[in-house]
Order: C-alpha cells, then structure tokens, then sequence
C-alpha cells in the first residue's frame, strides 16, 4: 500500500506534467505539427501527381540500374499490383508517411551519430537513451503524442521519427569510429586540417555504415507506420486497424501484402545502394 | 655524398631523442634526465616502455638513411617522432633548421604537407579513390586547383612506371603497384624528405628488390632525402647511404654500409652482418697490404706490372681483375701512385669477413 502511494503519486506527476506540457507547450507541439503535416503533404502531393503506373515505372527503373533486370521487373509489376487491388491511394499514403518520417529522422540522426562518433563521452550517454528507445514497446510513443498532437498524421509521424533514429544514430557513430588507423596517419602525416580529415577521410570510410543504418531507419519507419494506423495516422496502416476491427480479414490481407511490397522494394533499393556503397571501399 | 662542410647541408637534425610510453612517462622522462636512468630501470621503476632511447642522428640533403632494426627496436616509433605524429618525450628535432615541436597545428602541418612526405607499409591509398586521385591527395589538401594538381601526380605517376593505370581504382592493383602509387603520392607532393616507414616488406623477394633500385634511383634523380626504414638488413645496405642500427630504442652504430660490414661496432651488428655477402661492400682500400710488406713476402715480383685497380673497387671487381691476370696479386692506384696491393689471400679474407687490419675478428 506504501507503494501503491508512491506510484499514485508518480501517475499523477506525470499526467500533471503532461497537461502542463500541453497548456504551455501549445505553441511549440502546433509548430511541430506543422512542420510534419506540411512535409508529409507535400510528399503525398508529389506523389499523387502521377498515375499508378509511372511511379510503378519509375521504381522499375531503379531496381534495374541499382539491382538487375529481373529486380526491376518484379518491383515494377508488384508495384502496380497494389494499385489493382485498389490500395494505391493508401500505399502512397504510407509511403509519404514512411519517408516523411525517415528524411526527418536521418536529419536529426546522422549529425546526432557524426558528433557522438567524435565525443565517447556523448556516444556513452547516448547509449542507455539509445537503448530505451529500442527496447520499449512502440505504442508507447502513440500515447503522449496523441496527447500533444492530437489524431492524424502527425501522431504518427512524431511516433515513427523516434523509432526511426537510433539504428541511424547507432551506425553513423560506428562508422565514424570505424576509421582505420593507417588512413588516420596519413591524413595527419599529409597534414590534414581537421576538417579535411572528416570530410576526405573520416565521412567516405564512413558511408556503408550510414547507408545500412539509412536502411535500418527505414524497416523500423515501416513497422511503426502500420502501428500509427491506431492513431489515424492514414494510409495502409489504418485500412488494416479498421479491417481487425471489423473483421474484414480479405481487406486485411490484401492490405498487409501491399506493404509487403512497399517495404521490400524499399528495403532492397536502398540496401543495394549501401552495397554500392561498400564496394567503393571495397 | 661527401664530406659535409656546413651545418645547413643538414636537413633533418635529430638530437638526443627519447620516448616514453605509460601512464607515469612524465615522471619517467624526468628521471632519466636528472639520473640517466638506464631503459630496464624505467620499466621497473615507472612501469614506462621505453620507445626511443637518446637516439640522435643526421639526415643529409640528398641522401638516404637507412634505420634497421628488428620489430620492437623501436624503428617505427622514431620514424614518427621525426614528423612529430609522436611526440617526444625528451630531445630536440630540427628540420630545416626549424625545432618542429615549436611549431603550432597549422605550421606543423603546413611543414607535414610540404617538407615532409611519408610512406607507409599498409600503403594507406584510398579505395574509394582512383590512382590519380590518390597521387593527388597531398596536392589537394594543400588546395591546388585541380588540373594542376593532377598533372604533377600524373607526371610522378609516370615517373613510378603507371601512366597507363591512372584511372583505376587501388583494388585493382597489385602490392608492388599500390606500392609505387604511395610512392608516387608522395612524390608529387614534392617534399624534401620522404619518410619511408618499411614500405617494401610485404612485397615478394624479386618485387621488393625491383624496389628497392627504383627507389634509389628515383631518390637521387629527384635529389631528395629519405630516411628509410627497414628490418632486412640487405634492403638497407642495397638502398642506404649512410645506415643506423637500431636495438631496444638505441643507435647502435651509425656508419656507410662498408663501415658496419667491415667494423660492427658490437657482438649484435657483428651477428647481423655475418650472414651478409661483401662481395659488393668491401673495398680494395680495405683488403690491400702495404707496397713494402708485399715487396718482402714478395721480392721478385713486379709491382708496376700488376693489373690496376681504384681503392674504391669492390671485390666483384677485384675477383675479376685478377682473373684477367696471370699474377695472384692487383695494385691498388691513387692519383697515379701504387697505395697497396690486393693478393689473392687478401681477397678471400675479404669474403670471409676478415680484413686485413683485423685477421682475428670473427
């Protein structure tokens, strides 16, 4: 009963700070919103100016040049397939979300890694954070967002941007790390000034390991994008929470293959390109 | 090559350098130069390894000094002090007439960018680069535009035998190619010494001697200095002009490498040099017998119709000359007046290691 008191007392400290988070904060949490709608609205416009099948061309096309020719088949025809099952509205949607999240995530998380990758004090701070983040169930992030944010999109997104960063934090730490030695001496025996010596040196060493983590980012937008569905987030994810309940199990699955296919053409396209990456060091 | 007059033919001056490596270095370095305590002390007492130890050399315009020693002689590390990518603990080092621990970060790498170029074992070339982007590198970092710097790093491309693989990237090559590309790296930075930390040693035998000539060639063309490490004393008696051997962080002789073949200055050179042929390395001055001690042992032979040598003929010549000859015996001719006489006794000596001022040494 002792403890009951005292985790009563912390539910309330904390459901008080919210509240007073969301009075004082308005201005700031309506300016976030702002500018994860605005981004998101954009991608989707661009998006939806082209018929299905161009975008499914265009996929095609980049599969070919980065992958095969049988890559590029497969990603163009599974592509159009979403749209014959009349999920390419909400396809695009999720791949609007999905990227919108990603980009701004890589935005706050690459230069979050590079600092972290030079200062181990940081990088050592960073890591239990890191881990929090990773470790704590997803929808964990819906909850206080909805608060702030309120239903739509920007929920979602908030939600995604945070499970989106650490794997880009976590690899671009490493990469930078990473550096061998040798190439450290010669940019020093060269007389390298510190900033040559991060850009000529440092950053190319450390490119495959950002690519794999740009990737990773991008799974993790995926799977929290169809979680956000709860929360309105629109797009594939919330056809799917509206088929469970509803019980509509064909819309559900047709919904699920759908991004099946957006996060394996996504996945191997821009794993392919941290492949390209890794053999320009070799 | 020759005698040196002044002090300013001297480029890189290396005085008295110690390094010290652990925890308590400051108070070690301190010890050792207020008590003059010996390596093994300082790693009893402060738990410190001694790198370097009071080594102190010369590095001469033009030419190339070898520093062998076996891995842990503490080789690498001087080689390092002496762009300062170490520091050192006790000491001074001048190049070109300027103490490069004064120096701040932007002369020191200012000096690193255009006096001193460095070579290393693991070559370091950047794969993500092409081979003339590579050549490139000291160029680009010191801001020449472009089409400048890439024609210099073409030029030193070419001058290393790889015009036609400019645009390749180091994967592509072998070692001895990548090798040459480091070369050619620091080449076109065009500096006045070139530190060459055992750039050779994982090439194979027949790559690595193909080398070692190139390299010397090249060197004296350009009229640079090297300072050249190594850990195969044949590779340093091949490139060398001036050798330092080097045993636990100490010089322990530094001489041509006639003078350390024929005159190891302990039982450790001694040991090294044993196995090494000189053929090539002692010379007549130092295998001849006086004019009048061959005249006793021999009176009835002619001096004057002896075959002729120069003191500085090695024994490959001298083998030959007498070969030529019906008699067993060469003179040795300086400025037009016999100095000595090589015999054929005196000869084999030579090869054995033997000379003549020294028939007991081992």
């Amino acid at each position: 009963m002792d403890t009951s008191v005292i985790t009563d007392l912390f539910d309330t400290w904390t459901d008080n700070a919210l509240g007073w988070i969301g009075d004082n904060g308005e201005w700031l949490f309506e300016f976030i919103r702002l500018i994860l709608e605005g981004t998101y609205d954009g991608i989707l416009w661009l998006l939806k100016l082209a018929p299905f099948y161009v975008i499914a061309i265009i996929a095609g096309l980049l599969a070919w040049r980065l992958i095969n020719r049988i890559a590029g088949f497969l990603a163009g025809v599974a592509l159009a397939f979403c749209a014959f099952m009349g999920l390419w509205a909400e396809t695009m949607s999720t791949l609007a979300l999905v990227a919108t999240a990603t980009i701004l995530a890589l935005a706050v998380a690459i230069p979050i890694g590079i600092v972290a990758g030079f200062v181990q004090a940081f990088d050592r701070a960073l890591e239990p954070a890191l881990d929090l983040i990773q470790t704590l169930p997803p929808y964990i992030y819906l909850l206080p967002a909805i608060a702030l944010l309120g239903y739509g999109p920007a929920t979602a997104l908030v939600a995604t941007f945070i499970v989106a960063m650490p794997p880009s934090i976590r690899l671009t730490s490493l990469g930078i790390r990473m550096t061998p030695r040798e190439f450290i001496e010669l940019g020093q025996a060269s007389g390298l000034s510190p900033w040559q010596m991060f850009t000529k040196i440092r950053l190319p060493f450390a490119i495959p390991s950002i690519m794999a983590g740009i990737n990773q980012s991008l799974m993790m937008a995926f799977g929290m994008v169809v979680i956000a569905g709860i929360v309105g987030s629109g797009g594939l994810g919330e056809t799917i929470y509206g088929a469970v309940r509803t019980l509509d199990i064909a819309t559900s699955i047709n919904a699920a293959i759908a991004i099946v296919i957006l996060t394996m053409v996504l996945d191997r396209l821009t794993q392919s390109a941290a492949h390209r990456a890794k053999a320009g060091v070799r | 090559m020759n005698t040196v007059k002044e002090a300013n033919d001297v480029l890189l001056d290396c005085q008295n350098v110690w390094k010290i490596f652990g925890a308590r270095s400051s108070a070690a370095v301190k010890a050792v130069s207020d008590r003059g305590l010996s390596k093994k002390q300082v790693l009893q007492d402060f738990d410190c390894v001694v790198g370097v130890s009071d080594a102190s050399l010369q590095v001469r315009r033009g030419e190339i000094f070898c520093i062998m020693g076996l891995s842990g002689s503490g080789k690498s590390t001087l080689v390092r002090l002496l762009n300062r990518l170490i520091e050192p603990s006790l000491g001074k080092i001048v190049v070109k007439g300027r103490e490069i621990a004064t120096l701040n970060a932007a002369e020191l790498r200012d000096m690193r960018a255009r006096n001193i170029g460095m070579v290393f074992q693991s070559v370091a070339l950047l794969p993500y680069r092409t081979v003339l982007e590579n050549a490139a590198f000291g160029l680009e970092v010191r801001g020449v535009p472009k089409d400048e710097r890439n024609e210099t790093a073409r030029a030193a491309l070419a001058k290393v035998g790889l015009s036609d693989w400019i645009s390749r990237y180091p994967s592509e090559l072998s070692g001895g190619m990548q090798q040459r590309v480091g070369l050619a790296r620091a080449l076109a930075a065009d500096p006045e010494i070139i530190l060459m930390d055992e750039p050779f040693s994982a090439l194979d035998p027949l790559i690595r001697r193909q080398l070692q000539d190139e390299f010397r060639q090249l060197t004296k063309s350009l009229g640079k200095s090297a300072v050249f490490i190594t850990h195969d004393l044949e590779e340093a008696i091949r490139i060398g002009d001036r050798i330092a051997i080097m045993k636990d962080g100490m010089i322990v002789q530094v001489g041509t490498a006639e003078e350390i073949v024929t005159k190891p200055a302990d039982d450790y050179v001694a040991e090294f040099v044993a196995g090494i042929s000189r053929i090539h390395l002692v010379k007549a001055h130092s295998v001849m017998r006086p004019v009048a001690d061959f005249k006793t042992s021999q009176p009835h032979c002619d001096v004057g119709a002896l075959l002729k040598a120069s003191p500085e003929a090695d024994i490959g010549e001298l083998i030959d000359i007498t070969m030529r000859s019906d008699r067993d015996a060469v003179a040795v001719v300086e400025n037009g007046s016999i100095v000595g006489v090589v015999t054929t006794r005196g000869l084999l000596r030579g090869v054995a290691g033997m000379p003549a001022g020294a028939p007991s040494a081992a």
